[in-house]
């Protein structure tokens, strides 16, 4: 194609466009946009796949600026493979907490459970690219708060019956609704409401929002593990009929022990279709026996294992583990109303005496990134590269102590919880802080307890002057920002409230275009930086661990797995 | 005997009703609310709170134990917090137990009375050290420390046995056998000392009473001997030990079975005592106790068989 045939293409494609598409557009021929953030910010605002790749290639060329490094940061089998059609495959996966009810679930292996039965509107993968599922195709309006999404036709859910936009406005509007008290209302807050979700014809929903959000897509992914599409007639007992679109239906669920699926062949994806037979999941209660099972060849794949309790597994030669850079941290919070953590300089002191290298080093054997001090992962596209990441400096440490009137140091006590790493970290943290004279008290104990009732007023994770908390990995920082830093979040145990801050966020949520968030990002990074209200340490990568000659196995971050594409290599 | 057995059954009701109100209310006592344990600390208020209030938990604990007594009596053992019918994992859980048990005690009864004899025939030799120093510093390592090292040895290295105890689904009955041979292993060595002790201790009395000196005198080879007169008598001790380590096996095994992932009672009522599951606590700790009680029940029943002096009532013994 001629140089002018090119931009008469670009002209007829941008006459089309909506404003925002084309701000985006721009933002990517004016050399502000990496070729990788135009495809995935196009991505999420709906735009379609063969336009992309065309304007990606035409707009592009000159020097780029910014964007991120690619998140897979080893990726065993990162091509799809060949494999052996048929056969079982055994995945060892943490055991689902509760009953298998997709409106309920809250943890790791529940989720994984829900994503293969069902299907989502749209899937966040390891790249965090939003790529259509069960919605072909979805536009905002002008201004983010009303999008469109367009519904693939012809799918049905695993009882024969067929799948339309009302199940999914039905689906949507279950899981906004504060009565059925869904988990979702933690990724749906603020953004939708129960009624939000409309059906306009059997294949269009419109979702009608409560503010506008940029990243709206995100909220009806895969990142919203809940919501995959149910009946709109679904009136519970997931668990005696798995019902779901997706590739693998339910051949037998022994609860507490595992789940066997067999291979779905009408899949609506027919590049999707499992090249097995057979999946068989089995439940560990513990990750030691977790690791054995691998180790002994009782399960072919372990989804998610981690440094310190898989050492074995690291340097085993028969084994190959895939790494994924992931948003999961631990936040470090201190009363910023409460002695001696009102004066933020004694706060960003504590954050320079600490050692972050040291902490992925030997917690995670270099594993993971330095956390700065905000939500803003190394993993996240929004997140401002710009901002330097803060070092250890015990004698600055000392200065502001010193400063701040507490130059003879002080003694506090740090609340926590005996799970993963986190004992090992209070240690270091109690270690280094030792050195600017902070004497920390460690007072560990177990989850309930340090969970308490999660309110206000009876959980010590939310009283404490000093405690450490675990998160697990999200797609979008959206409700680590809110829920944890906002003066009106449910999780904010630093008790943090700064109204300039709650502006920043609402300009970041509300950001259409890339440039505004990753500038709205920039100046939540800098603040953040400055009051310090919360130590980040460090965000860890999600290892995944299989047998060396199983290949094109899929996970997330989040926990998701997909093996419709995995199997038996030859060898 | 009638009345001995009306006696202890009644006795046997009463430590059981006990047992269910002392467990309800020692374990309302523990922090923490039923909803936010099973949905996590990271759920909205609202979530809870439903949970809650669909579990019945906002009530009045008395009202709360009433309702599960109430329905127990009737045979409906209720519904866990987490949705699932508490017979559907109660009666499984209890099947795997005594499945784990009866292993275990097929060899080791044999086993440690063998060895408890042999010790008793040897005193003061080697063998009878070995057997008795032997035992005691198996028993004196932690079933799981067992547990560990049996993995690593027939699961990791020689990789002849599976590391976990659960059997897939459908499995028959030699494959059963295959996967729990581990966890009784362990269980094994674990019960083997204090057996063989008994058994050991009780037989050198026998040896030592009246009644063999007579017997030996009289001409009797040594097999009779042994057989009519020093183990009826050697067995009675060893006989209540067995019966109050089936406690122990159905319904103490809480470490084995969270190593091995094997789905037995222990596991059930750890579980459900973390997430303050009152139906599958309850009915749990009642089963337990009924096994407890059944088992002594057994062994009296047993004692009084073997020692003629108890069934008929008689001031000796």
């Amino acid at each position: 194609m001629s140089r002018d045939e090119t931009s008469r293409r670009v002209d007829a494609i941008r006459a089309h466009s909506t404003e925002i598409e084309n701000d985006l557009i721009d933002e990517y021929s004016a050399g502000r946009l990496s070729r990788r953030d135009f495809v995935r910010r196009g991505a999420v605002i709906g735009m379609s796949v063969p336009i992309i790749g065309f304007l990606a290639s035409a707009c592009g060329g000159e020097k780029r600026s910014g964007g991120t490094a690619s998140n897979a940061v080893t990726q065993a089998g990162g091509k799809e493979v060949t494999v052996k059609p048929g056969g079982t495959l055994k995945t060892g996966i943490v055991a689902p907490a509760a009953e298998l009810d997709p409106i309920k679930i809250a943890d790791e292996g529940g989720l994984g459970i829900l994503g293969q039965a069902g299907d989502y509107l749209t899937w966040s993968d390891n790249n965090l690219h939003l790529q259509p599922r069960l919605a072909e195709s979805w536009k905002p309006n002008g201004d983010g708060t009303v999008w469109t999404f367009k519904i693939r036709s012809g799918v049905k859910f695993s009882d024969g019956s067929p799948m339309t936009a009302e199940d999914v406005a039905a689906t949507m509007n279950r899981l906004a609704d504060p009565k059925v008290g869904s988990n979702s209302l933690s990724t749906f807050g603020g953004a939708l409401s129960k009624g939000g979700a409309k059906a306009v014809d059997p294949t269009t929903v419109e979702f009608t929002l409560d503010a506008p959000n940029g990243s709206f897509p995100y909220l009806v992914s895969s990142d919203n593990y809940n919501a995959i599409i149910l009946p709109k007639n679904y009136d519970g007992n997931w668990d005696k009929t798995f019902i779901g679109t997706g590739p693998w239906k339910l051949q037998r669920y022994t609860p507490h022990v595992g789940v066997t699926l067999a291979k779905n062949p009408d899949y609506w994806d027919k590049t999707r279709v499992p090249k097995v037979d057979t999946s068989d999941i089995k439940f560990y209660d513990e990750e030691a026996a977790q690791v054995v099972a691998l180790q002994s060849g009782e399960v072919d794949i372990l989804t998610h294992y981690s440094v310190s309790g898989g050492k074995a597994l690291l340097n085993n030669p028969n084994l190959k583990t895939i790494e994924l850079r992931s948003s999961t941290h631990r936040q470090m919070h201190m009363r910023n109303d409460k002695d001696p953590f009102t004066d933020k300089r004694v706060r960003q002191a504590v954050a320079l005496a600490i050692n972050r290298q040291a902490m992925v080093d030997g917690l995670f054997a270099k594993k993971a990134d330095e956390g700065n001090d905000s939500p803003f992962a190394p993993v996240f596209p929004t997140t401002d590269k710009s901002v330097p990441q803060r070092q250890q400096d015990l004698d600055k440490a000392k200065a502001l102590l010193q400063q701040a009137g507490k130059g003879g140091g002080f003694s506090v006590t740090l609340d926590t919880w005996n799970g993963f790493e986190i004992p090992d970290l209070a240690q270091l943290v109690q270690n280094d802080l030792q050195q600017v004279g902070i004497k920390l008290k460690l007072n560990i104990t177990k989850p309930g307890i340090y969970y308490g009732d999660a309110v206000y007023g009876k959980s010590p994770w939310l009283d404490s002057v000093m405690g450490i908390t675990d998160y697990g990995h999200r797609g979008v920082p959206n409700v680590f920002l809110t829920a944890a830093l906002g003066s009106k979040g449910p999780w904010n145990a630093a008790h943090f409230h700064n109204t300039s801050y709650d502006d920043l966020i609402k300009e970041y949520v509300g950001a259409l275009d890339v440039s505004a968030q990753k500038s709205a990002a920039g100046k939540i990074q800098q603040m953040l930086l400055d009051e310090t209200p919360i130590v980040f340490p460090y965000f860890y990568y999600f290892l995944t661990g299989t047998k060396k000659n199983v290949a094109n196995v899929q996970v997330t971050a989040m926990g998701h797995f997909d093996l419709t594409k995995a199997g038996f290599t030859g060898t | 005997m009638p009345k001995f057995l009306a006696k202890r059954i009644g006795l046997g009701l009463i430590t059981l009703w006990l047992l269910s109100v002392l467990v309800f209310f020692g374990a309302s006592v523990l922090p923490g609310d039923v909803g936010r344990r099973v949905l996590g600390p990271f759920a909205s208020q609202q979530a809870v709170d439903a949970l809650n209030h669909k579990l019945g938990a906002d009530q009045p604990l008395l009202q709360q134990y009433w309702d599960w007594i109430s329905g127990f009596l009737r045979g409906d053992l209720g519904t866990s917090v987490n949705g699932q019918p508490v017979s559907d994992i109660i009666w499984p859980a209890l099947g795997h137990s005594v499945k784990l048990a009866v292993l275990a005690f097929i060899i080791v009864v044999p086993l440690g009375i063998l060895g408890g004899v042999v010790a008793a025939l040897h005193e003061g030799k080697a063998s009878d050290r070995l057997i008795s120093v032997g035992g005691l510093s198996a028993t004196a390592i932690p079933d799981f420390v067992w547990a560990v090292l049996a993995i690593l040895v027939f699961s990791l290295w020689l990789n002849v046995l599976p590391s976990t105890a659960q059997w897939p689904d459908g499995s028959g009955f030699l494959t059963q056998i295959k996967y729990l041979l581990l966890p009784a292993l362990c269980l094994v060595f674990v019960l083997f000392g204090y057996i063989a002790r008994m058994a050991r201790a009780g037989t050198i009395e026998a040896l030592d009473a009246d009644y063999t000196r007579t017997a030996v005198i009289k001409g009797l080879p040594q097999r009779t001997v042994m057989r009519r007169h020093v183990l009826r008598n050697s067995l009675l001790p060893t006989i209540a030990v067995v019966a109050t380590q089936a406690g122990y096996l159905i319904g103490g095994l809480v470490v084995i079975e969270l190593i091995f992932n094997y789905q037995g009672i222990g596991l059930a009522l750890f579980r459900a005592a973390e997430q303050k599951d009152f139906p599958v606590l309850e009915s749990a700790v009642l089963v337990v106790g009924v096994v407890f009680l059944l088992a002594t029940l057994a062994a009296d029943i047993l004692y009084s068989v073997l020692n003629p002096r108890v069934r008929l009532g008689s001031e000796d013994a």
